[in-house]
């Protein structure tokens, strides 16, 4: 249990009965490692890592396509899970991590989403193409939309925490099936190969770890601030209905 | 009293209150006759590869008429407290997904059986031997929007949208049987059986299955109050 000490914080974290967020200490490093990590990734993506020979500068913008991401797909993995504990427990914390995360995870998707395009377009020579991978992709980003738009339509709370539970795992069930029928939707248009794997330089190698370890940070961060945020305004609507 | 009597208790509940008012059958079914007018006119119908366009219609007409369907069968249940009673009532939570299930299937195939004659004939089709092919399309694709919807419309019918929210929630998750289904039906309309076509109707099986499980699992969670 952590006690808030900033000066502008009225609100104690040792008077609730459930912990509001991870400790307020443990989110300021977050905020500090991603900070600084921010502009040595910039740096590293711009000048450290090598150019590719076949895509130019463009290829450049992995370094924050590829962790958003993953990231993504990790925030989206935590709704999951915080899903299933909330059936289990029936625990507040769960549905404010799931909320909270859900909401990252799609900030991190739009990156994804608009990352990509950029790219797709001086390689591919168009923004868009309905391979297997982005399809999924625009699958999971619109299933996760529907999860947020479902959330702010629910108003009693406790029927918004069950019901964004139950399309929490739903959703994430689904993933998987929907990556195999758009394969084999598109299996008679065979496509380029999205990366040509195999032997990425170091170089290239680091700066995607530092970019992976930027994004997780940033993922925290973000994560445990706004599980404070939707917890601070939960209770801030419960004093007004007071 | 089992679980499955109670199912069918349920879901014979919301057949003969359909018998008597006939509102989803008449209602839906004008819809999705307009859709496959209107389509008709939108989408090159004739002509070359006209099938694969006729299959995509086709289960546009039919997405709709589950989604009109399935919310209209919560949004009784809304009305004068029914769904406080049916969860007073002895029935275990699984038994009323279960009988809700099966009346919306019950609808949903009712409209398309009705609609798909009708479809044939306008878009001049000529399935033949396709037809088991469509049919079982029609059934397992048809079980996998209503397992999702149904579950989904228990949420929907709580929320301020209603009518807007349950479109949002089961168009996104029923992307995979959605494919399979219109890949298979144009493959049935085309007259073909071939083993892309049995490879679609597995994913329907097992996106069935998966599905009726999860909702089975998560439905008791909705339905608490």
């Amino acid at each position: 249990m952590s006690v808030e000490t900033e000066a502008t914080g009225h609100v104690d974290d040792t008077q609730d009965d459930v912990q509001v967020a991870p400790p307020s200490g443990r989110r300021r490093l977050f905020g500090i490692l991603t900070l600084v990590l921010t502009p040595i990734l910039l740096v590293m993506a711009m000048l450290y890592a090598p150019e590719d020979l076949a895509q130019g500068p463009a290829q450049r913008i992995f370094y924050i396509h590829v962790p958003s991401a993953w990231i993504g797909f990790l925030a989206f993995f935590v709704v999951f899970v915080s899903s299933i504990a909330f059936l289990a427990t029936g625990k507040r914390k769960y549905d404010d991590t799931a909320a909270a995360s859900a909401e990252v995870g799609v900030i991190f998707t739009t990156g994804v989403m608009i990352t990509g395009p950029l790219w797709g377009r001086p390689v591919w020579g168009v923004y868009w193409t309905w391979d297997p991978r982005l399809t999924s992709f625009l699958m999971l980003w619109l299933i996760y939309l529907s999860y947020i738009v479902l959330r702010g339509y629910v108003p009693d709370p406790a029927r918004r925490a069950r019901f964004s539970a139950v399309l929490g795992i739903v959703g994430f069930f689904d993933v998987p099936i929907v990556y195999l029928s758009v394969r084999w939707w598109r299996s008679e248009h065979p496509l380029q190969l999205v990366f040509q794997r195999g032997g990425l330089p170091a170089e290239m190698l680091v700066t995607l770890l530092v970019g992976v370890a930027t994004f997780t940070f940033m993922y925290l961060y973000l994560l445990s601030l706004r599980t404070r945020t939707g917890r601070l305004r939960e209770r801030s609507d419960e004093e007004v209905a007071q | 009293m089992s679980w499955a009597s109670s199912a069918v208790i349920i879901a014979g509940k919301d057949l003969r209150l359909e018998m008597r008012t006939r509102d989803v059958i008449a209602s839906v079914g004008l819809f999705v006759l307009l859709v496959v007018v209107t389509a008709s006119f939108a989408f090159p119908t004739s002509g070359e590869g006209r099938e694969g366009v006729a299959a995509g219609v086709l289960w546009m007409a039919f997405l709709f008429a589950a989604l009109l369907g399935m919310g209209r069968s919560m949004a009784i249940e809304k009305e004068d407290g029914c769904l406080e009673g049916l969860m007073l009532s002895p029935a275990a939570r699984e038994s009323i997904f279960l009988g809700k299930l099966l009346a919306n299937l019950g609808f949903t195939w009712a409209v398309e059986v009705v609609i798909l004659p009708v479809f044939v004939v306008l878009l001049q089709l000529a399935p033949g031997s396709g037809l088991v092919l469509l049919a079982l399309c029609a059934l397992l694709g048809t079980l996998g929007l209503v397992t999702v919807g149904t579950l989904f419309a228990a949420m929907a019918v709580h929320t301020r949208g209603r009518e807007a929210i349950l479109p949002l929630l089961v168009m996104p998750v029923s992307v995979p049987v959605m494919i399979a289904a219109v890949k298979t039906s144009e493959a049935a309309l085309t007259g073909a059986w071939s083993s892309g076509a049995t490879s679609w109707l597995l994913l329907m099986v097992g996106y069935d299955a998966l599905f009726l499980l999860v909702a089975l699992a998560t439905f008791p969670h909705v339905m608490e109050e």
